[in-house]
C-alpha cells in the first residue's frame, strides 16, 4: 500500500514539474532581451511597459522601453533605420511617418494574419492602415479618429436652451453639421457667461493641420470618388486648393475666433486643458479630451462630458465636375486623424520573430483591451471588442458617458464614408508649407484662398522633386486605391 | 571696508534694483516648484499661488516620476551627473593649459599648411570613400593621421603666405561653436555608427559623449581662460622663472590659484552646459546613457502638456547644479582674498 | 610676454587633438554634402548639384527673413543682458545688503535646461492658466497676445532670453571685477573722483577685454536659439519668429533635406563668422589702449 502511495505520488510530483516547466515560457525566448522604442511616456511607453511584463512572465525573454521626446522620435528613428543601426527591435510610431520607414521594415509573419483576432480589428484598420502596396508592414495598437466632445450640463440647462431657440430658431443639441457647430460656438461665445465657445488646435506645430482636415473632410472626400481628399488619384496634382477646401479652411478661421483667448496658441494639449478647465463648451480632437475630462482627478467638468461623431455637412464638391453635389441628408465623413500609433520591426533588428511575437501579445484582445480602459496608456479603441465591454469603461465614465463615448468611437470608425489621413514619403515637407500658410491665414495676413494656392503650388514642386511616379504610386497605397 | 564699497543714499536704490531683479529671477522658479505639488485639476482651472491657500499640495507628479512611468528618472539623473562633471573636469583643465600655453608662448602655424590639413583630410577621406570602396571610419581615421602628420611637417618649411599667431588659433577655437549644433549632432551620429560599424562601438557609450562634450566646450573654456590667465600679473612668475620653477609647477601651483574666481566661474559655465545640453544627447545615446533634458523634453507630450509632470522634472534637473552653484559661489567669495597674494 | 620653451605643446596639443578630432568630421561631412542633392527621405539617391543649393538657399526669402529674425532676437536681448548683467555684478561687488545671497540665487535661471525654461514660460504666459495674465489684468491690460502676435512673440523671446543668460553675464563680469586691484581706486578717491567718473574713467576701461569676450560669446550662442522658440511659438506665426537653427531644424530633421541644410549650416556658419571679425577688428583698438 505504502509503495503504492508512494510510486503514485512521485508520479504526479513528476507530472506536475514537467507540465508546469513547458508551461513556462512559451513560446521560449530565454535571454532574449529586445528594445523597444516610442515617445516619453506615460502614452503608449506605459501600454508597451505594461505588455512587457506581461509577456515576460510568458516567455522568459525581456523587454526594454527607450523612450524619446515625442518631437524628436521621428529623426531618432529615421537617423537609425537609414544608417543601419540595430538598435531597435520594436519600434511604435505614428502612421504618417510609415511611408518614410517602409523600405526598412520587416513584413508580418503569415501566422498572425489570420484567425478571429485578426478579423477583431476593425477593417479600417486592417485593410487599409496597416497595408503598404499589398504587404503588412505594421500592426496598429491604438486608434485614433477625431470626434466631438460638448458640455452636458451647458446644453441642458433651460436657460441655455430657450435663448439658443430664440436665436438660432432651432434646439440646442448635438451638431450635425458644421454650420450648426459654429452657431452654438457663437452663442455659447457672446450670450453666455464664463464659458467660451469651443477649442482646437491652432498652433504651428501643434497638430494643428490635423483639425483643419477635420473641417474639410466633410467637403472634399466625396463618397463617389474614395481617395480625392488630397490629391488627384489619377494625376496626383493637389486638390488643397479647391473649393471644399476653402469652405473648411474659411470655418477653421471661424471656430479660431469663437474660442478662449490666445487660442491661436493652443495644441491638443491646451485643448484637453481648456475642456477639462471648464472653459468651453464644445471642442474637437481625438478621444483622450472625453477620458481626461471625464477623470475626476484632472477634471473640473467629470461627469458631464459627452461625446458624438464629428459635425459633417450634406454639400461635398466633386473634383470632377467642378460643382458642389448636394445630398439630402447629413453625410457623415469621420476623419481618422493622425490614424493611431502603429509598432513595428525593423529589418535591421536582429531578433526579428520574438519582436514580432511580443508586438501580437501587446496587440492580443485581451491585453489591448486592459490598456484601452486604463488611463495614461495613450491606446485608444481600435477592435471591435473594445468597444463592446462597457464595463470596463465604467471606472472612469458614468453611464452616459460611456455609452456616448464609445458610441461615437465606434460610429465614426465604421462609417461609410471615412476619411483616411494623409500618409505620403516626404511627409514632413508637405505638412511644414500647410502649417505655415495655415498660420499666416489664421492671423489674417493672407486671405484663406492665397494661403491654400500657395499651399498647392509647393505640394505640386515637393511632387515633382520626389518623383511624381513614385508619388501618386504612395498615394494610392496609402488610400487603399489599386495601383494604376 | 573697501575704497570700492557702496556708499551714500545711491545704496538703497541699488538695493531696490536687485530686490526686483530677484522677483523677477526666482518667480518662475517658485512657480516651477509649487506647480510640481499641484494636481492637473489646479493647474488647468486657472492660476493657484499659495500651497494650502489656493491648493491642496499633492505629491502625485513627483510619485510618477520617480516611478519611471515618464522616462527612465534614475537612469537618466545619473548618467547626467557622471557625464557632465567629468566632461567639465576634463575641459577645464586641458582647455585652461591651453589657454596658458597661447597667453605666455608663441606658436606659428603657417595657414598654407592648415589648409593643406583640411585639404588632405577631406580628399583622402572622400577618395578612400569613394575611389577605393574603403568604409568611411577608416577613411576617416586614415586621412586623419595622414593630413596631420603632412601638416606638422610642411609647417617647418618657410612657406609662403600668411603666419597665423596665438590669437589666430583661439579664433579657430571658438569658431567651431559657430556651427549650428543639429548639423553636428548629426554628423557626429553618422561618425560614431560607422566606428561602430567598424568595431569600436561610440554610439551610446560614456567614452563618445563624453568626449563630444569635451570637444565642444573647450572652445569656450579657452576663450574665457585666455583672458583671465592674461590679466594675472607676470612678477610672481617671473620670479618663479628665475628660481628656475620647471613650468607646468608654474601652472598648477602658482597661476591656477591665482586666477580661482575666473576658473571656477568658466567650471561652473561648462558645467551648466553639459548638464543641460540637449541635441548630443539625444542623437549619440539610446537608453544606456541617455541624460536629463531629454527626460525634461519628454514631458511635453503630443497629448498634452502636463505641467505638473515638466515642473518636477524641470526642478529635479535644477538641484544639483544649485547645490554646486551653492558650494562654489563660497569658494568664490574667498577669491576676493587671492587678489591680496601678491 | 611670451617665451620659448618645448614643453608648451605638451599644453597646448591635447586640446587641438580633441577638437580636431571631433570638429573636423562634421566639417568635412556637410561641406561635402552642401554641394549635392542628398535626401534621406523619400530615399533618392545622392547626386552632385555644384553650387545649386546656395543658389537657392541665397535667393529664398524665407532664409532672409530668418537671419534678420535671429540677428534682431540675438543683438537685443544680448545689449539688454549686458547692461542689466554689468549693473548687478558691480552692486554685488559693491557688497550691496545681501550680496553673498544674491550672489548665489541670480545665478539660478542659467542652469535650467533651456527646453524646461521655454516650457515654464510658455505656462506662466498661458492666458488661461498662467499668473501674468492675472497680474496684467488687475492693472487694466488683460489678455495681451504673448505669443500670437509677431512683435509681442519677438518679444517674450526676447524676454526669455534675457531671463535666462543674464545671469552668465553676471557671473563672468563679477569674477572680472574681483580681480581689479584697489590701488587705482584708493588714487582716485584721493583726487575726489565721483562715483561715476570712477566707473568710466577706470572700470569699464579695465573690464573691456573681459566683457568684450563675454559678449561675444553670448551673442555666437544667441545666433544658435532653437528650445525656446520651438517650444513657444513654434516659429510662427507664419515664419515670424523663426530662428535660423529651428529652420536647420526643420529642413534637416524633418524633411531631411541634407543637401540644403548642409549649405545653410555653412552659409550661417559665414554669416556668424564675418560678425565676429568685424567686431572683433572694431574693438581692437579699443583693446589695445587698454591693456
Amino acid at each position: 500500500m505504502k509503495k503504492y502511495l508512494y510510486s503514485s505520488a512521485a508520479i504526479i510530483a513528476l507530472a506536475m514539474t514537467t507540465s508546469s516547466a513547458s508551461a513556462a515560457c512559451s513560446p521560449d525566448y530565454t535571454g532574449v532581451e529586445i528594445t523597444a522604442t516610442t515617445q516619453t511616456g506615460p502614452y503608449i511607453a506605459s501600454a508597451l511597459s505594461m505588455a512587457a511584463e506581461g509577456w515576460t512572465e510568458k516567455t522568459c525573454g525581456t523587454v526594454k522601453v527607450v523612450e524619446f521626446p515625442w518631437s524628436e522620435l521621428y529623426p531618432k528613428i529615421v537617423t537609425t533605420l537609414t544608417s543601419g543601426d540595430d538598435a531597435f527591435d520594436v519600434v511604435a510610431f505614428a502612421p504618417a511617418w510609415a511611408p518614410d520607414f517602409t523600405p526598412y521594415l520587416s513584413e508580418m509573419p503569415v501566422k498572425y494574419q489570420e484567425g478571429e483576432d485578426w478579423l477583431d480589428i476593425a477593417p479600417v484598420y486592417r485593410e487599409a492602415l496597416m497595408v503598404w502596396k499589398g504587404k503588412i508592414l505594421s500592426q496598429t495598437m491604438d486608434g485614433d479618429v477625431h470626434t466631438y466632445t460638448y458640455r452636458i450640463d451647458l446644453f441642458e440647462d433651460e436657460a441655455n436652451k430657450t435663448a439658443f431657440k430664440g436665436k438660432y430658431g432651432y434646439d440646442l443639441a448635438i451638431p450635425k453639421s458644421w454650420k450648426e457647430y459654429l452657431d452654438i460656438a457663437e452663442f455659447f461665445q457672446n450670450n453666455v457667461d464664463g464659458v467660451w465657445g469651443t477649442a482646437e488646435a491652432f498652433r504651428r506645430g501643434g497638430q494643428q493641420f490635423w483639425f483643419f482636415f477635420s473641417h474639410a473632410a466633410a467637403y472634399t472626400s466625396h463618397p463617389d470618388h474614395p481617395g480625392s481628399m488630397f490629391f488627384d488619384p489619377d494625376t496626383m496634382k493637389a486638390q488643397i486648393n479647391n473649393p471644399g477646401w476653402v469652405r473648411g479652411l474659411e470655418e477653421y478661421i471661424r471656430a479660431s475666433k469663437l474660442a478662449p483667448p490666445a487660442a491661436l496658441n493652443f495644441s491638443f494639449g491646451e485643448v484637453n486643458a481648456a475642456f477639462a478647465g471648464g472653459q468651453v463648451a464644445q471642442s474637437i480632437g481625438w478621444g483622450d479630451t472625453g477620458v481626461i475630462g471625464a477623470d475626476p482627478k484632472q477634471s473640473k467638468v467629470a461627469g458631464n462630458v459627452g461625446s458624438a461623431v464629428l459635425p459633417s455637412a450634406n454639400e461635398v464638391w466633386n473634383y470632377t465636375t467642378g460643382k458642389w453635389d448636394k445630398f439630402d441628408e447629413i453625410l457623415n465623413t469621420p476623419f481618422m486623424a493622425f490614424g493611431g500609433w502603429q509598432a513595428a520591426v525593423p529589418s535591421s533588428s536582429s531578433k526579428q520573430e520574438a519582436a514580432w511575437d511580443f508586438i501580437s501579445y501587446l496587440t492580443s484582445p485581451e491585453v489591448s483591451g486592459q490598456a484601452a480602459v486604463t488611463g495614461g496608456t495613450g491606446v485608444n479603441p481600435y477592435r471591435i471588442s473594445h468597444t463592446t465591454n462597457l464595463e470596463r469603461w465604467a471606472t472612469i465614465f458614468s453611464d452616459r458617458e460611456a455609452a456616448e463615448y464609445l458610441g461615437a468611437q465606434q460610429a465614426s470608425v465604421t462609417a461609410d464614408n471615412v476619411a483616411l489621413d494623409m500618409r505620403l514619403p516626404g511627409y514632413f515637407s508637405y505638412t511644414e508649407i500647410l502649417e505655415i500658410e495655415l498660420s499666416k491665414a489664421l492671423a489674417g495676413d493672407v486671405t484663406p484662398q492665397a494661403a491654400l494656392d500657395k499651399v498647392a503650388v509647393e505640394w505640386d514642386n515637393l511632387t515633382e522633386t520626389f518623383g511624381q511616379e513614385s508619388q501618386l504610386e504612395a498615394y494610392r497605397a496609402s488610400m487603399g486605391l489599386p495601383a494604376k | 571696508m573697501s575704497v570700492r564699497d557702496l556708499k551714500g543714499s545711491g545704496r538703497h536704490w541699488v538695493l531696490a534694483g536687485c530686490l526686483a531683479w530677484l522677483a523677477f529671477s526666482l518667480f518662475p522658479l517658485y512657480w516651477v516648484a509649487i506647480t510640481s505639488f499641484k494636481s492637473p485639476v489646479d493647474v488647468v482651472g486657472g492660476p493657484t499661488y499659495l500651497p494650502f491657500v489656493d491648493f491642496q499640495p499633492t505629491l502625485t507628479a513627483w510619485r510618477d516620476l520617480f516611478s519611471g512611468i515618464r522616462g527612465e528618472f534614475f537612469s537618466n539623473f545619473w548618467s547626467s551627473t557622471i557625464v557632465a562633471l567629468s566632461s567639465a573636469v576634463i575641459a577645464t583643465t586641458i582647455g585652461s593649459m591651453a589657454a596658458y600655453s597661447l597667453v605666455r608662448f608663441t606658436f606659428r602655424v603657417r595657414l598654407l599648411s592648415g589648409v593643406a590639413f583640411f585639404v588632405i583630410a577631406m580628399g583622402g577621406y572622400l577618395l578612400g570613400r569613394d575611389v577605393f570602396g574603403v568604409s568611411p571610419a577608416l577613411a576617416s581615421i586614415v586621412s586623419f593621421c595622414l593630413a596631420l602628420a603632412l601638416s606638422i611637417f610642411v609647417n617647418r618649411f618657410r612657406l609662403p603666405g600668411p603666419v597665423l599667431g596665438n590669437d589666430d588659433i583661439v579664433f579657430w577655437f571658438v569658431s567651431q561653436r559657430l556651427f549650428p549644433p543639429i548639423v553636428v549632432a548629426f554628423a557626429l551620429f553618422l561618425l560614431y555608427t560607422e566606428m561602430g560599424k567598424f568595431g569600436f562601438r561610440m554610439t551610446d557609450t560614456y567614452f563618445g559623449l563624453t568626449l563630444a562634450y569635451v570637444a565642444f566646450s573647450l572652445p569656450i573654456v579657452i576663450w574665457l581662460m585666455r583672458d583671465f590667465i592674461a590679466s594675472l600679473p607676470l612678477d610672481v612668475e617671473e620670479a618663479a622663472m628665475v628660481d628656475n620653477v620647471p613650468t607646468w609647477r608654474i601652472f598648477f601651483g602658482i597661476v591656477l590659484p591665482m586666477s580661482k574666481p575666473g576658473l571656477i566661474a568658466t567650471f561652473v559655465i561648462t558645467l551648466a552646459f553639459v548638464w543641460n545640453e540637449f541635441l548630443f544627447a539625444l542623437f549619440l545615446t539610446n537608453s544606456k546613457w541617455q541624460t536629463l533634458p531629454i527626460l525634461v523634453a519628454g514631458q511635453n507630450s503630443q497629448r498634452g502638456d502636463e505641467w505638473w509632470a515638466i515642473s518636477a522634472a524641470a526642478l529635479v534637473a535644477i538641484i544639483p547644479m544649485v547645490l554646486i552653484a551653492g558650494l562654489l559661489g563660497r569658494m568664490m567669495r574667498s577669491g576676493l582674498l587671492t587678489g591680496a597674494v601678491k | 610676454m611670451t617665451r620659448e620653451d618645448p614643453v608648451k605643446h605638451f599644453f597646448l596639443w591635447p586640446a587641438v587633438l580633441v577638437v580636431l578630432a571631433i570638429a573636423i568630421f562634421p566639417l568635412i561631412f556637410s561641406l561635402a554634402n552642401s554641394f549635392m542633392s542628398l535626401r534621406l527621405v523619400p530615399p533618392i539617391p545622392a547626386r552632385f548639384v555644384g553650387f545649386d543649393n546656395y543658389i537657392k538657399l541665397l535667393g529664398d526669402e524665407r532664409f532672409w527673413q530668418v537671419v534678420r529674425t535671429t540677428s534682431l532676437i540675438a543683438f537685443t536681448s544680448v545689449a539688454l543682458q549686458f547692461v542689466l548683467g554689468f549693473s548687478i555684478a558691480l552692486a554685488l561687488v559693491k557688497k550691496v545688503k545681501g550680496a553673498d545671497f544674491f550672489r548665489v540665487t541670480f545665478l539660478l535661471p542659467m542652469l535650467v535646461t533651456p527646453v524646461a525654461v521655454a516650457l515654464v514660460a510658455k505656462q506662466i504666459l498661458n492666458p488661461t492658466m498662467g499668473p501674468l495674465n492675472q497680474i496684467t489684468s488687475f492693472f487694466g491690460f488683460s489678455n495681451l497676445p504673448y505669443l500670437t502676435d509677431a512683435n509681442w512673440a519677438l518679444g517674450s523671446l526676447i524676454a526669455v532670453e534675457i531671463w535666462q543668460w543674464t545671469p552668465f553675464i553676471i557671473l563672468l563680469l563679477l569674477a572680472g571685477l574681483q580681480g581689479l586691484p584697489d590701488d587705482v581706486y584708493e588714487a582716485a578717491e584721493l583726487e575726489n573722483a565721483s562715483p561715476w567718473q570712477q566707473f568710466w574713467g577706470i572700470t569699464f576701461p579695465m573690464m573691456l577685454p573681459i566683457s568684450a569676450a563675454v559678449v561675444f560669446i553670448r551673442i555666437v550662442e544667441s545666433f544658435k536659439i532653437i528650445d525656446t522658440v520651438f517650444v513657444m511659438t513654434g516659429g510662427g506665426p507664419g515664419i515670424s519668429t523663426e530662428t535660423l537653427s529651428l529652420f536647420a531644424y526643420q529642413e534637416g530633421f524633418k524633411k531631411f533635406n541634407l543637401g540644403y541644410t548642409s549649405a545653410l549650416s555653412f552659409v550661417f556658419l559665414f554669416v556668424v563668422l564675418i560678425m565676429s571679425l568685424i567686431y572683433l577688428a572694431i574693438l581692437k583698438p579699443y583693446l589695445e589702449k587698454y591693456k
